[in-house]
């Protein structure tokens, strides 16, 4: 069992139920529970971090790499991502641009594999990993190939890129937001339309990361954290202690947690087969 | 000298003194846990007979039979032995010695160490900084073999470079476009143009930086164990 666990969901310090206690937090449209937005405002608030560094939906599928020091800079950003930015590349632009000493990444689990290496394994003089105090990798299912899914969404249901408010996973159906209607569509009709490197990641959690979040359907409203580390372990006990974010046990979940990153384990043996 | 130290032999074979000079600024925050024998420090032969970690630095060419035989020798005398920088491990920017050149017109083959010895771990990099070997140091010491997977696998490998990384991970369609081969080149042979990355062939220095660092081709490396 150990290995299994250690193999799949990385090394897991503790996982958690967490919900934000925020209303305002509670009420955007936040993935699930606003814990990590709840989680990161406390870090920035108390001076434990100086920056945020995540990606912001722009429109359609694009995304910028944005840096937030305010809990309202932090609720813009707030939210599902779909996109991969050129991400590492600008981070570091943005990090010294504002001089940041110790910041927060928000990430999926190939970026904060990149940033857990450097951080690891700072073969060059030109790294930042000192930077990076925190790594908070969200659980992940793949980024769309987004030319080739907008083009989709336009040719099969006339859904134009700039009309599109949000995508949120809802059981085996991703749900688009569009004007004033809701396009539910089965999961398995859009995996064409990930990236194909995506397709063959084994990494569900984000093993690299210092924190994993992310969602399961059986505890809705609540955002599962995944703590890898002590100095993690310690950031969400005193976010709870000091009222930001709400905590409960979340052993119950890793089956499901363990469910899915099997299921996207299995999709990338498989989709290896055929592409390596 | 305390119980606990380990018995550390540097030797450099031959390149451009960068990684040494990485390795003697790594030695400071090294020296509790490390007793290095370094080729500034000592004369001619080695200190001692048996060393728990070798680093060996620079190519080995293979119209030098004495380096050839240091190289065995150090194998017997090292429990574990490390290439360190990319001309050890993936022969990095000796690749380019056709012979006939100066300084050192006789070299004209140059291999990596693991060429022509058994290697446990490569480190790339030109040059690794000096962290690179506290961190390498740190994950040893506790045996954190899951962190060290990369650089065990990687001692395997005889060539790795940004070439590859087009050829293996944007030329079979796996890139995602994160740009952390951007971020990792040394020389800016690395631009990401439409999200992708293209290589500017004569500045690549064939010292592997990006390949390790690109977060597909190292998971795949790490899971696979061979390339």
């Amino acid at each position: 069992m150990m290995s299994v666990t250690d193999n799949l969901l990385g090394n897991v310090f503790g996982i958690y139920l967490a919900r934000a206690t925020d209303e305002e937090i509670l009420k955007r449209k936040v993935a699930s529970g606003g814990a990590v937005t709840a989680l990161l405002a406390y870090a920035l608030e108390k001076g434990i971090i100086d920056g945020v560094v995540t990606a912001k939906r722009t429109e359609g599928l694009e995304g910028q790499a944005v840096v937030a020091r305010t809990r309202e800079e932090l609720l813009e950003t707030a939210g599902n991502k779909w996109s991969i930015v050129p991400f590492a590349s600008r981070m570091k632009a943005k990090i010294e641009e504002e001089d940041l000493k110790n910041v927060a990444v928000v990430c999926l689990p190939c970026q904060a594999q990149f940033f857990g290496q450097m951080r690891d394994f700072p073969l060059l003089e030109s790294d930042f990993g000192e930077r990076i105090k925190y790594i908070v990798s969200l659980f992940c299912i793949g980024t769309f190939a987004f030319e080739a899914f907008l083009n989709y969404l336009r040719m099969k249901h006339g859904i134009m890129a700039q009309d599109i408010k949000d995508i949120a996973l809802k059981g085996d159906f991703l749900e688009i937001y569009h004007g004033d209607s809701v396009l539910s569509l089965p999961i398995k009709e859009v995996y064409s339309y990930l990236q194909a490197g995506c397709l063959v990641c084994t990494d569900y959690t984000g093993t690299w990361g210092d924190i994993s979040a992310g969602f399961v359907e059986s505890e809705k409203g609540w955002t599962v954290l995944i703590t890898r580390n002590l100095k993690a372990e310690e950031l969400v006990k005193s976010a709870e202690k000091d009222g930001y974010i709400e905590l409960r046990d979340g052993s119950h979940v890793i089956g499901d947690v363990l469910k899915a990153a099997r299921e996207k384990l299995a999709r990338a043996q498989k989709n290896m087969m055929y592409l390596l | 000298m305390s119980m606990g130290k380990l018995k550390v032999l540097h030797v450099d074979i031959g390149g451009c003194e960068g990684c040494n000079v990485s390795i003697i600024r790594a030695y400071p925050k090294l020296m509790d846990l490390i007793e290095l024998d370094i080729s500034y420090l000592r004369k001619e032969e080695y200190k001692l007979d048996e060393y728990d970690v070798a680093i060996i630095t620079g190519g080995a060419c293979m119209n030098e039979p004495r380096i050839l035989e240091e190289l065995k020798e150090i194998r017997e005398k090292a429990h574990t032995v490390v290439a360190f920088g990319s001309c050890a491990t993936f022969s990095g920017i000796l690749r380019f010695c056709r012979g006939g050149q100066e300084p050192r017109a006789d070299h004209r083959n140059f291999q990596p160490i693991n060429s022509v010895i058994k290697v446990d771990y490569s480190i790339p990099g030109c040059p690794p900084t000096p962290q690179m070997l506290q961190s390498f140091f740190k994950f040893y010491i506790n045996g954190d073999e899951k962190r060290l997977r990369l650089f065990k696998v990687s001692a395997d490998i005889k060539k790795l470079s940004g070439f590859d990384l087009i050829d293996d991970i944007v030329l079979t369609g796996l890139c995602i476009g994160c740009g952390a081969c951007e971020l990792s080149c040394p020389t800016n042979a690395i631009k990401l143009i439409d999200k992708r990355p293209n290589l500017v062939q004569e500045k690549c220095i064939r010292c592997g930086t990006c390949y390790i660092r690109c977060p597909r081709a190292s998971q795949i490396l790490c899971m696979g164990g061979a390339k």
